[in-house]
């Protein structure tokens, strides 16, 4: 089926070798759902594989085959030519297959290193030889890792460093990465993007699910393309007739138009930071107008969980009484009043972690928040509540099996269709947005960005994201955040600063070149 | 080669869930059955003693049930503090300080009538276990100490100071030396209601009705559910989670204490060093035996209960050791709590039956 790899002259000598993996007839069910139909792959040392496809594609069923998580109806998995029957990923791990999760599997509490101690305890344990090989795989590919950083201190894409760097202690040698980027920053990206490129010419072999045109392009070097549950095409990279091509091919159909903002006219001040500091976020100086969106972006871990946390009411601002000033009042007085209609409103980017409970229901999950809307005297109107999450349910179009259906069992893009409807239910006047589309398909991402651009209307936004073309898409005004601070705020309007902003991430100044900078470090 | 793995289950188990328990019990009465014959007493009639001595007869089932009210009440108390996962494991010192309270009322106030009596003992009762149960919170909230700790640890103080006021300050002159109280007079001591169980029946059922409508319907017991099930989430939607703690707390002691209160009175009709004998214990394993469901917990407190009474006319008719009662006990709670394991998960077969199949 795609046995067009053979036109690759450049790597004849690879082909004698059987494939490092090697898929043959793939197919599983889920109850009447076809995830996966007949699927044939195989990755050689070396290559990079990316599998595209929407959500629901199969992407994620076929890797956790792969993987030794869920096992195939039928079909036969082959390593190094040998069927291999994985029982468990503890089987794949020891064939050398490993993957990275999109919701990753750490300890928080424990230590980088301590982490990759975990399950590979044989007899004796030598902390210091780990933590010397730790240092040592993190030089090879470029990663700055702390191995004695405990990984609640570290950003997600500092985890996911942790994540892969536990795979290549164990010696996998095919690297399953499930939409890796997502979770990363621009810059981190780029990192990412060259360690892995460094794993494969070290003689890994490298399978990422992605639905990013763009990175797509950008790594592979094979495409593969799912499509409701199949493989519809296959593409060595320089074969790919183009982006518009791959996307439609995935899609199945014409793409939309992207989501285009209009301006909407700007209203009271809703949100006011001068000189705002808390923990790592210092000194931050804005103003959010309703029907304004204001996008912070930056490397994650650069302050934007102070920051939001300040805005929420969850952390204390350690400046003065004035400087945060949300809807009109001092952080003091917004604290003290219970949320309610009209107000702020918060969507986290832990939808499954924070902005619901998985194994409550939805009329449940309805009610965290919305609860004080439908209590009289301390008694929940459960009736009327389930009325009013119907309608959210209608109007968002979330696809579940009613409302007794748990927040779990629903996927990511309806989960956060909800968890929008439910906080845009109450009216809000100011949203606080973190990576409001994270791991979401191009169309519930579209969906949310519509909406978060319709609130506009009647709200603010503080947007917090690390995709770019999120917060290009969404913002009037950008700030840059970097170490705590934000270099730079400026209008969406101002083309040179935009171009600059990765630039800005990395901490340079608008107009101040690498070495003027390198210099007046040396100076002070 | 082949052996078992462990799934979780992906849909509620159907006929699973009736027949654990009796496959449990069956499991323990095997194996206390061998222990039986090692001492050469029959283990059929030591079946039909035990199952004889707890329900077989109305009597039977009339001791059953005065067990089963102090083991409920504790066992709804420590259940609504078990679904906000804080850990009170102090419904023994909670139960004997309402004994204390229903006593105090009892010394303090006299010549009122039967049900402002009964009522006035059972408010003091709940606010001595009451406030008992928010040390442990205010000591959490304050300086982090964990509460299963401080639990336990104030169990031994309530009971200690329980028997300080028995010995002296309470004691009876009039009681030769024993330490107890003097008798209650007849307006504090529960009315018989149903043969000869008591009314602390009644309490039983408001006490649950109550407990039951406030984690459906209320707010507040909502946010309690959510601050169990995802504490993240709680903080998310601002519920008040140190309020919650302090009150979940209090609650669970107040409903011990009324247990006290009940036992104290119905009971004994005074206060003895005797009280506590591990109803607070019990009522754990109960709230863990019933998943936490009300419903669920009453049927599992009349179970305990009777295997209680049961083990007891084992020991006086067939001269079994006083310890054989608690190992049977032990060993039938055990299995059923073992068997629940199969209400999450199931065992499937590791077949030779590899992908290449189709």
């Amino acid at each position: 089926m795609m046995e067009n790899r053979s036109h690759f002259p450049a790597e004849d000598g690879a082909k004698t070798a059987p494939a490092l993996v090697r898929l043959e007839n793939i197919c599983k069910s889920y109850g009447p759902v076809q995830a996966n139909r007949n699927i044939c792959l195989e990755v050689h040392a070396g290559e990079i594989l990316a599998l595209l496809g929407e959500n629901g594609a199969g992407k994620s069923t076929l890797m956790s085959i792969l993987s030794g998580k869920s096992r195939q109806d039928s079909g036969t998995i082959f390593v190094d030519g040998i069927p291999a029957p994985f029982r468990s990923p503890h089987d794949a791990l020891e064939a050398g297959i490993g993957m990275v999760y999109q919701h990753f599997m750490l300890v928080e509490a424990m230590t980088v290193t301590q982490n990759l101690l975990l399950g590979q305890a044989h007899g004796i344990l030598n902390p210091k030889a780990m933590r010397e090989r730790v240092l040592e795989l993190a030089a090879r590919y470029g990663f700055e890792i702390d191995p004695d950083a405990v990984i609640s201190s570290l950003s997600m894409g500092e985890r996911q460093r942790v994540e892969i760097l536990k795979l290549l202690y164990r010696d996998c040698r095919v690297l399953i990465l499930d939409e890796p980027t997502a979770v990363l920053t621009p810059p981190e990206t780029k990192q990412l993007f060259s360690a892995l490129r460094r794993m494969a010419s070290d003689g890994k072999a490298i399978v990422f699910i992605s639905h990013k045109m763009r990175e797509v392009l950008d790594l592979a070097t094979q495409i593969s393309i799912l499509r409701r549950g199949e493989i519809v095409d296959h593409f060595l990279r320089a074969d790919v007739p183009g982006e518009r091509e791959l996307a439609e091919r995935m899609v199945g159909r014409q793409m939309d138009a992207v989501v285009v903002q209009t301006p909407v006219a700007k209203g009271e001040v809703l949100l006011e930071l001068d000189g705002a500091t808390c923990g790592m976020a210092k000194d931050l100086r804005c103003r959010i107008r309703r029907g304004e969106v204001l996008a912070v972006v930056g490397v994650a871990g650069n302050g934007q969980r102070e920051l939001v946390e300040m805005v929420t009411g969850a952390a204390r601002p350690e400046s003065g009484p004035d400087s945060v000033r949300i809807l009109g009042r001092s952080w003091q007085e917004f604290v003290k009043q219970r949320p309610g209609r009209n107000g702020l409103v918060y969507i986290p980017e832990d939808r499954k972690g924070v902005a619901t409970c998985p194994a409550l229901d939805l009329l449940d999950n309805f009610l965290l928040t919305c609860r004080d809307e439908f209590q009289r005297f301390g008694f929940l109107d459960r009736r009327r509540a389930a009325a009013a999450a119907e309608g959210v349910m209608r109007e968002y179009q979330v696809v579940a099996d009613g409302l007794h259906a748990s927040a779990g069992s629903l996927s990511g893009g309806n989960l956060q269709k909800m968890v929008l409807g439910r906080e845009f239910y109450r009216e809000p006047r100011l949203i606080v947005a973190e990576n409001p589309t994270q791991g979401l398909d191009i169309g519930a991402m579209e969906e949310v960005w519509r909406r978060i651009l319709a609130a506009r209307s009647h709200a603010g936004v503080l947007l917090v994201t690390s995709d770019l073309r999120e917060a290009v898409t969404l913002a009037d005004t950008f700030a840059v955040m970097y170490r705590g601070r934000f270099i730079d705020v400026f209008s969406h309007t101002d083309t040179e600063r935009l171009e600059a902003v990765g630039m800005m991430m990395a901490g340079i100044r608008f107009g101040e070149k690498e070495e003027e900078r390198g210099r007046s470090g040396r100076e002070a | 080669m082949d052996g078992f793995r462990v799934v979780r289950r992906q849909t509620p188990p159907g006929w699973v869930s009736f027949a654990v328990l009796p496959a449990a019990l069956l499991i323990a009465l095997v194996f206390c059955s061998l222990l039986l014959m090692i001492q050469d007493k029959s283990p059929v009639k030591a079946a039909v003693v035990l199952f004889q001595g707890g329900f077989g007869s109305l009597y039977a089932l009339q001791d059953t049930m005065l067990k089963a009210i102090p083991i409920f009440l504790c066992s709804l108390g420590v259940s609504v503090a078990f679904r906000m996962k804080v850990w009170n494991i102090g419904a023994e010192g909670q139960f004997a300080l309402g004994g204390v309270g229903a006593t105090w009322a009892v010394l303090t106030f006299s010549g009122l009538p039967m049900p402002l009596m009964l009522c006035l003992m059972l408010l003091c009762a709940a606010v001595a276990g009451g406030l008992w149960g928010l040390i442990p919170g205010y000591l959490r909230l304050k300086f982090g100490l964990n509460e299963i700790i401080s639990t336990l640890m104030l169990n031994y103080i309530g009971i200690e100071f329980m028997r300080y006021l028995v010995y002296g300050p309470w004691k009876d002159p009039g009681s030769m030396g024993f330490p107890m109280t003097g008798l209650f007079p007849e307006e504090a001591v529960f009315p018989e209601v149903l043969g000869y169980v008591h009314a602390g029946l009644l309490v039983c059922v408001v006490a649950a009705v109550a407990v039951y409508v406030f984690l459906q319907r209320t707010r507040l017991g909502f946010e309690l559910c959510v601050s169990g099930e995802n504490p993240r989430a709680a903080r998310y939607a601002r519920i008040p989670y140190g309020f919650l703690l302090m009150f979940v707390l209090a609650l669970s002691g107040a409903l011990a204490g009324m247990a006290g209160c009940v036992e104290v009175s119905a009971t004994f009709n005074r206060l003895q060093p005797n009280l506590c004998t591990g109803y607070g214990y019990t009522a754990i394993v109960v709230a863990w035996l019933s998943r936490l469901r009300t419903p669920s917990i009453a049927l599992f407190s009349v179970f305990v209960a009777g295997l209680l009474v049961g083990t007891d006319n084992l020991q006086v008719d067939m001269q079994v050791p006083a310890a054989f009662g608690g190992i049977l006990e032990g060993f039938i709670l055990l299995c059923v709590l073992a068997g629940q394991f199969f209400h999450s998960y199931t065992l499937v077969r590791m077949g030779r039956r590899q992908g290449g199949a189709a």
